[in-house]
């Protein structure tokens, strides 16, 4: 059914088809530490180890099979009490990387820890998917570019402020240095956006109903949501959060940034929710690597394996995997049990009706994660 | 970014000269471009162009019977070794080791404008453009008399058309309103009596010359002046005025520095001009050294052929396809040889459109993915392209692998952007974290990243 994108009521309208599904990369950059946010509080080492930092049993929530949540995560908590949340543990890769750039690499391209790949997974996939260049292919609300989305072809744009594409004219000025000729330029720059036209549509055709936090993370999403319920059809958006690497001051850090979390997320859920649009959004929350087990006095240092976690489209709501073993590490840390690429391989088949073969992945994708 | 690197690219087409101005100055290195040796033969393609007056009219009646098939390979021939004028053009520009001539030839090329398209004779634009390449560093007044006497002039502007009795005003016009003194400074009447005087210039053997049955012999007025003028006449007269420095001063300093220039130094600079007698060396040294000081960086944006020579500059690209380029050029609105009109490209802002801009952005994406520019980038590209076959390359970065991230951002920075912001820094550390290796073997591929994010930024848009 198409409806003319001048109504915006037609944001409230659940999409009729499933070739409109999505998968929504929320990236968290520097090394999330994943043992502080689904918690094994039940493991002794859990506290043995972690002396200074580990959350105190009484504070943790949502307590289930010896597993909790960071107090901060309350919401993320809610959605996993309404079976909307699915938590798979220990993904990593063999031979772990623990340089911010190479692991970010790895993840992105799906490669093996030895493997220098050029484009990006989604890149990759766009490339396929797309038959004529769709510059809205896949769509990145960040200041920077993804490499995952890196193609041979441009089948995906990045947009650091969509709120440019409201109106026709750029007639505010983005940023006036002090040069003139930097100024013209960067006007220029700004209206060559090519799928700027979808974006607007899309725009135009939604609104906001839930209110978003005024965090950067808290917009970005807030704008993933309008594209979506503007009828986009873009079948990979991706974010990012910046802040994870807390080698020091942990507990204050990691608390705020988690927080900041917990409420961009359950303001996305709860506006995707309303809109009918749950079962065909999925989203995705994940970070280059994990961190050490034991921490260092005031914080922990980069990791190994660490849990992903998926939000609707139609997920199982459990827990997959086992916990955490603290007993069993490899030079203090964490073991990984699922590959990222099966996750990847996962998502390909079950969301994008792709096969993860055909862009160089080949572990198996998983049972267990959507219904 | 280093004062070497940015006058490297702002007096030629890449940061290859910057050692050669840091380590001799840039009095030295002006010195240096106008001592070395340049160009002195045709290209190969010319041998079999027509070139005597009585070959040319033997053509243009041939020309008259199109359906004529030996005719139309006549013509096609003609069109192709155009196009190969541009391109040896280029490759002259791209291998110079001191490009600042071939730099100074295209300013000229760009003020004394004549087409491609409309003077149609392949020789007459060759010794046009070698005129211009021999008296580049010389003097203006000369270089002004000796313009117009060339056949390409006197056809483009139509005085084969200007004759006593039927005067045809387009070379005296633009003579007074384009070439030297510009509008306010010279009245109609000049305009017409620079006609009169002009009447008769017409086609030469191998250069312009007065037919004597067509020249206009009434005495005239001229810019107040009374006599018996002819064209050297008129330019002595011309350059008496004090209006006449500053037209040239303020579009040289547009070429080079400033897309808009302040006036106190078009003034300054001018008045300087005209003290050394129109002598353009010593105008240069004056303005290279005392500019060289000055924090002018990001003051001019980069017209399409230092936009694109830069890149394959950079990516280390030795042998680009040139006729690829000349199709770049001509989508750039940089058509060599084919200004829109005689004002020429008018440069500054016009250089950019959205268009253009994003036509830039895929090149930049192109060539540092080892592919050439192809049919996304150049809208049209005939079969009377050349034969060099299709080449894929493999594009370098240069860094160095013992320095650490940091190291190569900063040092990648300041060499290719004029000045980097908070908002730039961020995609900068973005694509290259602090502990990226260096040593790694996708570090090429990682720096290449880096290098991309650059050449895409507004900020590499300017000088």
């Amino acid at each position: 059914m198409v409806l003319p994108d001048f109504l915006h009521a037609l944001g409230t309208q659940p999409l009729q088809n499933q070739k409109d599904s999505c998968v929504v990369f929320i990236q968290l950059n520097g090394g999330n530490d994943g043992l502080n946010t689904y918690i094994p509080f039940d493991h002794p080492g859990y506290y043995d180890l972690r002396p200074h930092i580990a959350i105190a049993k009484n504070d943790i929530i949502g307590k289930s099979n010896g597993m909790g949540w960071h107090p901060a995560l309350k919401n993320w908590n809610t959605i996993q009490q309404n079976g909307d949340l699915t938590v798979i543990q220990n993904v990593g890769y063999p031979s772990p990387n623990r340089s911010h750039f190479r692991s970010q690499e790895i993840w992105q391209t799906a490669s093996g820890a030895q493997e220098y790949l050029t484009e990006g997974w989604l890149g990759r996939y766009l490339d396929l998917q797309c038959t004529t260049t769709q510059p809205t292919g896949g769509v990145n609300i960040d200041s920077i570019d993804n490499l995952a989305l890196r193609g041979k072809e441009p089948n995906s744009i990045t947009v650091k402020d969509p709120a440019r594409f409201r109106s026709q004219a750029t007639t505010e000025a983005s940023q006036l240095s002090t040069n003139p000729q930097l100024d013209f330029v960067r006007k220029i720059a700004s209206t060559v956006v090519e799928g700027a036209d979808d974006i607007r549509r899309a725009i135009a055709a939604s609104q906001t109903e839930v209110s978003y936090p005024t965090t950067v993370l808290g917009k970005n999403l807030e704008w993933i949501a309008r594209l979506i319920k503007g009828n986009l059809h873009t079948h990979v958006y991706y974010t990012s959060q910046n802040g994870y690497d807390t080698h020091d001051n942990q507990k204050s850090i990691h608390q705020n940034k988690l927080k900041e979390l917990d409420e961009a997320v359950f303001a996305f859920y709860t506006e995707i929710k309303r809109a009918g649009l749950l079962s065909q959004v999925t989203l995705v929350v994940f970070s280059e690597f994990g961190r050490r087990v034991r921490d260092n006095g005031n914080g922990t240092d980069h990791g190994t394996a660490a849990p992903v976690f998926v939000i609707g489209g139609h997920t199982t709501g459990k827990v997959v995997g086992t916990n955490p073993n603290l007993d069993d590490l490899d030079q203090g840390d964490l073991k990984f049990e699922t590959d990222f690429r099966s996750v990847y391989a996962t998502l390909l088949q079950q969301k994008l009706q792709h096969q993860p073969t055909s862009i160089g992945i080949t572990q198996a994708p998983l049972s267990g994660i959507f219904r | 970014m280093e004062p070497a690197i940015l006058w490297s690219l702002r007096l030629g087409f890449s940061a290859r000269q910057a050692e050669s101005i840091q380590k001799n100055g840039i009095a030295d290195f002006l010195q240096k471009s106008v001592t070395a040796p340049f160009t002195q033969k045709p290209p190969d393609f010319m041998a079999s162009e027509p070139k005597s007056l009585a070959e040319l009219r033997q053509i243009r009646q041939q020309i008259k019977n199109t359906e004529d098939p030996e005719t139309k390979a006549v013509l096609k021939k003609q069109i192709q070794n155009g196009i190969a004028f541009k391109a040896w053009w280029i490759h002259e520009i791209q291998h110079s080791s001191f490009p600042l001539r071939e730099k100074m030839v295209l300013f000229w090329h760009n003020h004394f404008v004549a087409t491609q398209q409309k003077v149609k004779v392949n020789w007459w634009i060759y010794q046009h453009n070698q005129l211009l390449r021999e008296m580049a560093f010389g003097n203006f007044k000369t270089l002004t008399k000796a313009v117009l006497q060339t056949n390409a002039m006197v056809r483009y502007l139509d005085n084969v058309d200007n004759q006593r009795g039927a005067l045809n005003e387009n070379l005296s016009r633009e003579l007074l309103e384009l070439f030297t003194l510009g509008i306010g400074h010279y009245t109609e009447n000049d305009v017409k009596m620079g006609a009169k005087a002009l009447a008769g210039l017409h086609l030469g053997e191998h250069k312009a010359q007065y037919r004597p049955r067509l020249e206009d012999p009434d005495t005239i007025t001229y810019l107040g002046k009374t006599g018996q003028f002819k064209v050297e006449d008129l330019v002595d007269r011309i350059f008496e005025q004090p209006a006449v420095p500053y037209l040239i001063t303020r579009k040289l300093l547009q070429w080079f520095i400033y897309d808009s220039p302040p006036e106190e130094l078009v003034t300054y600079y001018g008045d300087y001009f005209r003290s050394v007698q129109f002598e353009i060396q010593p105008l240069l040294q004056k303005i290279l050294v005392e500019e060289y000081a000055k924090p002018t960086a990001g003051s001019k944006i980069k017209n399409p052929l230092e936009f694109i020579l830069q890149l394959h500059d950079e990516l280390h690209i030795s042998n680009p396809n040139e006729n690829l380029l000349v199709f770049f050029l001509r989508q750039q609105g940089m058509d060599l040889c084919n200004q829109p009109n005689v004002k020429g490209w008018i440069g500054g802002k016009s250089w950019l459109t959205s268009q253009i801009y994003l036509q830039r952005q895929h090149a930049c994406d192109l060539l540092c993915r080892g592919k050439e520019l192809n049919r996304r980038v150049l809208k049209e590209l005939p079969e009377t392209l050349s034969t060099k076959t299709a080449q894929e390359y493999t594009p370098k970065v240069a860094f160095n692998p013992n320095d650490s991230a940091n190291e190569i951002k900063q040092k990648m920075t300041q060499r290719l952007v004029f000045q980097v912001d908070e908002d730039l820094q961020k995609q900068v550390d973005a694509v290259l974290k602090y502990d990226f290796n260096a040593k790694d073997p996708n570090a090429q591929e990682a720096v290449m990243r880096l290098f991309l994010t650059l050449v895409k930024s507004p900020e590499f848009q300017l000088i």
